[in-house]
């Protein structure tokens, strides 16, 4: 995958999660209604590719305003992970060189390695996810599980001692993939279904959406450097 | 005088810009240590009262969780999942709440539940009360149970001037 095509991938990408997400706001008040039909706008001008230079920097400016509207984020890692990433494709557009383009969007790529492998070590500093206790936690009290029915798998301990360490090893585990072009597609669509599976039992679908955006550089990165580096 | 307007716009801008720098930030640099600790859950309990002085009787849950979720609707949820989104911002207010109370997290949340006494979604409730207020009840747990906590109370609302 070349440079251009990974950042038109994450442009459509993109443009189809905050599609996504604007639409969840148009029921919402008027301000925000304001704020979210902008962005719905920039969306679709993203997905059809227009000017997309002009339209990642408008959407960085109103994920701007949106912070301060909701004095931070308003979906948490979601918004976060779609700032960093129209924060990426803008270094993108800017840079004055292809290898400065490469940096910028390959800090994309790191940052997404990051975001599973550090997820997954400061599961595994931790003993209470070791032993299963803190998955346990989540099921019983915390804010996340969509139903009460799911609040009732706190009574299989061994079954949440099991998905604790497959999230833990997997997201350990993850960069990895890197070394192997058909191992990262597999570990791609792996990540999916956990971020599938986290939008069904805890209702994260814009963190679904929003990281599948990313991946497009992951693919071109792991081309780009890992593969050549791997081959000398 | 004029040069001190000047100043104190001067200010007003350099501390937003600061405000925006230090939002963005754990964007650019994110810390990516998700669900690393489970901490106490805040639930947000909300009462109706007839008078602003009215000592609050009866405290219900703002927006509980339906007992069970069809396969079928955890699938449209991918797509469409404007009341749930909105339930997590308003846990993350709550949250806020509970590190350092501003006027905007509390305005946010008694925003929310006056929005669904507007659509009616509580409207078996709403019936003549005209005035509102929350309490945040911290969920932690102690051994292998459970323990609740109240650990705010919002100030009392009326209901027709949403904040």
């Amino acid at each position: 995958m070349t440079l251009d095509d990974a950042i038109r991938l994450t442009e459509i990408l993109l443009g189809f999660a905050f599609v996504q997400q604007s639409l969840e706001h148009l029921v919402a008040n008027y301000a925000e209604r304001l704020l979210f039909s902008a962005r719905l706008l920039l969306a679709v001008l993203l997905i059809i590719g227009f000017q997309t230079v002009w339209t990642s920097a408008l959407l960085l400016l109103l994920g701007l305003l949106m912070l301060l509207r909701f004095q931070g984020p308003y979906n948490g890692g979601a918004d976060r992970m779609g700032l960093l990433i129209l924060s990426c494709l803008c270094l993108v557009a800017i840079a004055p060189t292809q290898q400065w383009k490469e940096v910028a969007f390959g800090y994309l790529a790191v940052q997404l390695v990051l975001s599973y492998f550090i997820s997954g070590w400061v599961k595994l500093v931790n003993k209470d996810w070791r032993n299963g206790r803190a998955l346990r936690d989540v099921f019983q009290f915390s804010a996340y599980p969509v139903s009460e029915s799911l609040r009732r798998w706190v009574a299989y301990p061994r079954l949440l001692l099991l998905m604790s360490w497959a999230v833990i090893l997997f997201e350990l585990l993850f960069p990895l993939a890197l070394l192997s072009t058909i191992g990262l597609l597999i570990v791609l669509v792996v990540a999916a279904v956990f971020h599938f599976a986290n939008a069904c039992l805890f209702g994260l679908n814009r963190f679904f959406w929003i990281w599948i955006a990313a991946y497009p550089s992951i693919l071109w990165f792991q081309q780009r450097f890992v593969i050549i580096a791997l081959s000398h | 005088m004029m040069r001190r307007c000047f100043r104190e716009d001067n200010n007003k801008t350099v501390h937003r810009m600061f405000k925006t720098v230090r939002l963005l930030l754990p964007a650019l640099i994110p810390s990516w240590n998700f669900f690393d600790i489970i901490a106490p859950s805040p639930r947000v309990q909300f009462a109706l009262l007839d008078s602003e002085h009215e000592m609050p009787q009866e405290w219900r849950e703002f927006r509980p969780r339906p007992d069970h979720v069809s396969i079928l609707q955890m699938l449209g949820r991918l797509f469409w999942n404007a009341k749930w989104n909105e339930s997590m911002y308003v846990v993350s207010c709550a949250e806020r709440i509970m590190e350092q109370p501003t006027k905007h997290s509390e305005d946010e949340i008694l925003g929310r539940i006056i929005g669904d006494l507007n659509e009616k979604l509580l409207n078996s409730l709403q019936e003549s009360s005209a005035y509102l207020q929350f309490r945040l009840v911290i969920v932690e747990r102690q051994g292998d149970d459970t323990h609740q906590d109240i650990v705010f109370y919002s100030r009392v609302q009326p209901i027709l001037t949403a904040p």
